[in-house]
């Protein structure tokens, strides 16, 4: 069942801050691109800033891609990192969407 | 409100939440059973007949116990009486503990009790980590049998004055300021005699449990440290 | 709205409800006060060793700093559902002599296990000190009369919960809170026995501390999160509800299975790896998610104040709410970024067990929990005194800039520290004996304690402050009142 490579190839000395930085950056980068979504959905930011959200996307699949590829990841959970990256595109957009509508149904 | 959608719902949110939490808890609980199983203390005859165990029985403190490279797991597993050279246990060689390599079942879980009892007592976990969990303040005690430190040619050993391993670490723990190792010392915890026994086969112990592979190298590099 | 709720006799100043919440949150408080301390205590050990060597020793100071931390959080929750429970409902909380009477139970037995801890710290290797000195097992130490005790008060709590539930109004968030609770009570008895073998004692152990503090306590932050944005900026309720189950799901659906990533290398089989791996990448999206509610709900309410051309703040207890913000940016810093950089087992292989952990707790415990408490004792104070709109005051702020920024200096100090540990004790040399102390000798991991020493007394800093603007904003003019 277990991947002997889930832990085989060790990490090299070099590679530990680069893994502990892309992955703290994955969460802070990912956190910019809903926050930036969100505010500028509810007006807190003006429309310009929007591509600004789907570069933090961007930036945010690259520092994973950095992160798996340091700790060596396996075929299989490389292929659910790509799906995960997907599923967090269209995440803010699905909340928002949902949000709405209770707000519209509620107050209108 | 008449064009209500589902997904502005309350009622299909509340019972959403209530069906994975209800699926996730159901899926730990199945999960518990089988770990359970799998991490139940093994018994003599498991030892006796080969039978490898994640956590084996007390009288594994009978058994040499080593800490080796498993090609198979792809890393390093604990070792109980010698290695079939494929990164299996042999459970063939005994080694002497306290002067005796034939401890039988009851004495050694006697001593096994004791030992962790006195883990909890004496609180080891708020300055040592066990298995990794406990305190940072003084080192890991997973695999402190098979530290080098208290090996014959360790540093510890010749400290206390004792010609074995596990006299070594007994006479520590009954008096730990007499030996300051380091700076940071370790109290006085009032140990007894008996309850330093116990806690040096619950070390022997701890240290031939199955940890998937923690800690990685251990032991294996001495001195030289990547000027870091 | 705050003034409909203090004509309300349930919910004003004379509700019994409310004064036993100010009991708990005054407890907490002190008790809070005790948390510092003793980590002051254990954080001047690791520069100079000596200090209270054999009188108070690293173990017992440190069980009384995480110990401290674990009560009175527990303490400020219970006194958070006192105080919401009547606006919630409608009605004085059922049962409430009773809920007093367990209050003075359970700070007697506090004072008592204090106390042992202090001055008695080690018995003999029997079931004796067990049941009443300590049961040495990190984060539930109390002795086993202690459990006892604790189950029989959480119950009480429980019962003045689920009656005053069914009796009064039950909202979405009462909902929540009541079967959290009993999640939260009934995990408690996973800690309480006693075994000889370690791998089934941490199994069980991580039961209580993983889905306390990634499960159930989290969707308790939850609960008060929707409770405050309801009270404070005055978000739909609605729409507030719906977000909380969806949390709920989010929460409990990533972490009660998140429980693997302690089971990676606790004896426990291998495939705790992916099922930990993979719960565990998912614990961060609700912490996204409630940072992302929290704005949306504050930009829909401030947008519509601006739509009405005055253009003033919608948010009618400052103080609060800046504390609630830095629970849900603390939540997704301290328990997400955190948390997920060293989650993954082909990290923590090499972290586990090392400072890391230990920053991790400190940002987690504090943006997580520390924060939102202390919002809702803002909350109560401005309950309290009757006051409508309340304001920063110059105390106010400088705790909260000196905690956060004494708590977030810790962080990246012992950050700093595990990362040195991380690459001579762990990857090098394989957490010996010699590597580990190898470790402790670097010049940047000396550093780092040296910092979060500094770090700490700054956030004692905050405290005082903290305590100062709590017993004086009551009476301080700038509050509307």
């Amino acid at each position: 069942m277990v991947d002997p490579s889930v832990i085989r190839p060790e990490i090299a000395l070099n590679d530990f801050l680069p893994i502990f930085v892309s992955s703290s950056l994955v969460l802070v980068f990912g956190g910019l691109y809903v926050g930036i979504f969100t505010a500028v959905k509810v007006g807190l930011l003006k429309k310009w800033a929007m591509p600004f959200a789907y570069m933090f996307w961007v930036i945010t699949s690259y520092c994973l891609y950095i992160m798996g590829s340091l700790m060596h990841v396996g075929e299989f959970t490389a292929k659910a990192l790509v799906v995960a990256m997907i599923g967090y595109l269209l995440l803010p957009h699905a909340v928002y969407y949902m949000q709405d509508q209770v707000h519209e149904e509620n107050e209108h | 409100m008449a064009n209500k959608s589902v997904w502005s719902d309350n009622r299909f949110w509340a019972r959403s939440a209530a069906w994975i939490s209800g699926f996730a808890s159901v899926l730990l609980i199945w999960l518990t059973f089988d770990t359970s199983v799998q991490i139940s203390m093994g018994t003599d005859s498991d030892l006796k007949n080969g039978v490898t165990k994640r956590v084996p029985a007390p009288t594994v403190i009978n058994y040499k116990i080593t800490y080796e490279m498993s090609a198979k797991r792809g890393h390093e597993v604990p070792i109980i009486g010698g290695n079939d050279g494929k990164g299996m246990s042999l459970f063939q060689e005994k080694e002497k503990f306290f002067g005796k390599d034939d401890w039988s079942e009851k004495e050694a879980a006697e001593m096994l009790h004791l030992g962790k009892l006195a883990s909890q007592t004496k609180n080891c976990m708020n300055c040592h980590t066990l298995l990794g969990n406990g305190a940072y303040y003084a080192p890991d005690l997973t695999k402190a049998w098979l530290d080098p430190a208290w090996s014959s040619t360790g540093a510890l050993q010749p400290m206390t004055g004792k010609t074995t391993k596990e006299e070594a670490m007994a006479e520590f723990l009954q008096h730990p300021s007499k030996y300051p190792t380091h700076a940071r010392m370790m109290p006085n915890l009032g140990i007894t005699e008996k309850e330093a026994r116990g806690l040096v086969a619950f070390l022997k112990h701890m240290s031939s449990i199955d940890t998937n592979g923690f800690p990685r190298n251990f032991g294996k590099m001495q001195g030289a440290v990547n000027g870091k | 709205m705050a003034s409909k709720l203090l004509d309300n006799p349930f919910t004003g100043v004379g509700s019994e409800s409310r004064q036993l919440a100010t009991w708990y949150f005054t407890f907490a408080a002190i008790l809070f006060g005790a948390q510092l301390l003793f980590g002051l205590v254990i954080a001047i050990q690791y520069v100079s060793p000596g200090f209270l060597f054999e009188i108070i020793d690293f173990s017992v100071a440190r069980m009384l700093h995480i110990n401290a931390l674990v009560v009175w959080m527990v303490f400020a929750m219970f006194g958070s559902v006192y105080w919401l429970l009547p606006d919630e409902t409608g009605i004085e909380t059922v049962g409430i002599k009773i809920g007093k009477l367990l209050y003075w139970v359970f700070v007697v037995a506090i004072v008592i296990v204090v106390l042992v801890y202090l001055f008695i710290q080690v018995g003999p290797a029997d079931e004796m000190s067990i049941w009443f000195i300590h049961e040495g097992r990190e984060y539930i130490e109390a002795p086993r009369w202690a459990d006892l005790g604790i189950v029989v008060v959480a119950l009480g709590f429980v019962a003045n919960l689920f009656m005053t539930g069914i009796k009064g109004k039950q909202t979405g968030i009462i909902t929540v809170l009541m079967a959290n609770m009993i999640a939260f009570a009934g995990l408690y008895l996973a800690g309480m026995f006693f075994t000889d073998n370690i791998s089934v004692d941490q199994y069980w152990w991580w039961w209580v501390i993983h889905l306390w503090v990634e499960a159930t306590w989290e969707v308790f932050v939850g609960a008060l999160a929707a409770y405050g944005l309801i009270q404070m900026i005055g978000a739909s309720r609605k729409v507030v509800e719906m977000w909380l189950w969806i949390e709920v799901a989010m929460l409990f659906g990533s972490g009660i299975l998140g429980l693997g990533h302690h089971y990676f290398w606790i004896g426990t089989p291998e495939y705790w790896w992916e099922i930990g791996a993979l719960f565990s990448a998912l614990e961060p999206l609700p912490l996204v998610a409630m940072f992302i509610h929290v704005m949306y709900d504050w930009g829909k309410q401030q947008g519509k104040k601006s739509l009405d051309g005055t253009g003033e703040s919608v948010v009618n207890n400052q103080p609060a709410f800046l504390w609630f913000w830095m629970n849900a940016f603390g939540n997704f810093l301290g328990a997400g970024v955190w948390g997920f950089f060293h989650t993954l087992p082909q990290v923590n292989l090499y972290t586990h067990g090392t400072q890391f952990t230990s920053a991790h707790g400190h940002l987690s415990f504090f943006g997580a929990y520390a924060t939102i408490l202390i919002g809702m004792m803002y909350l109560a104070i401005q309950g309290k005194n009757k006051i409508k709109v309340m304001k920063n005051t110059k105390s106010s702020l400088w705790a909260l800039g000196l905690t956060v920024g004494g708590v977030v200096g810790m962080t990246i100090a012992l950050t700093i520290s595990g990362y040195v540990q991380v690459l001579v004790s762990r990857a090098q040399m394989g957490a010996t004996w010699s590597g580990y102390f190898d470790g402790q000798a670097s010049v940047w991991f000396a550093q780092g304690m040296d910092w979060r020493l500094i770090m700490g007394v700054v956030t004692f800093a905050g405290f005082i402050f903290l305590i100062k603007d709590f017993l004086t904003t009551g009476q301080n003019p700038v509050h509307q009142k």
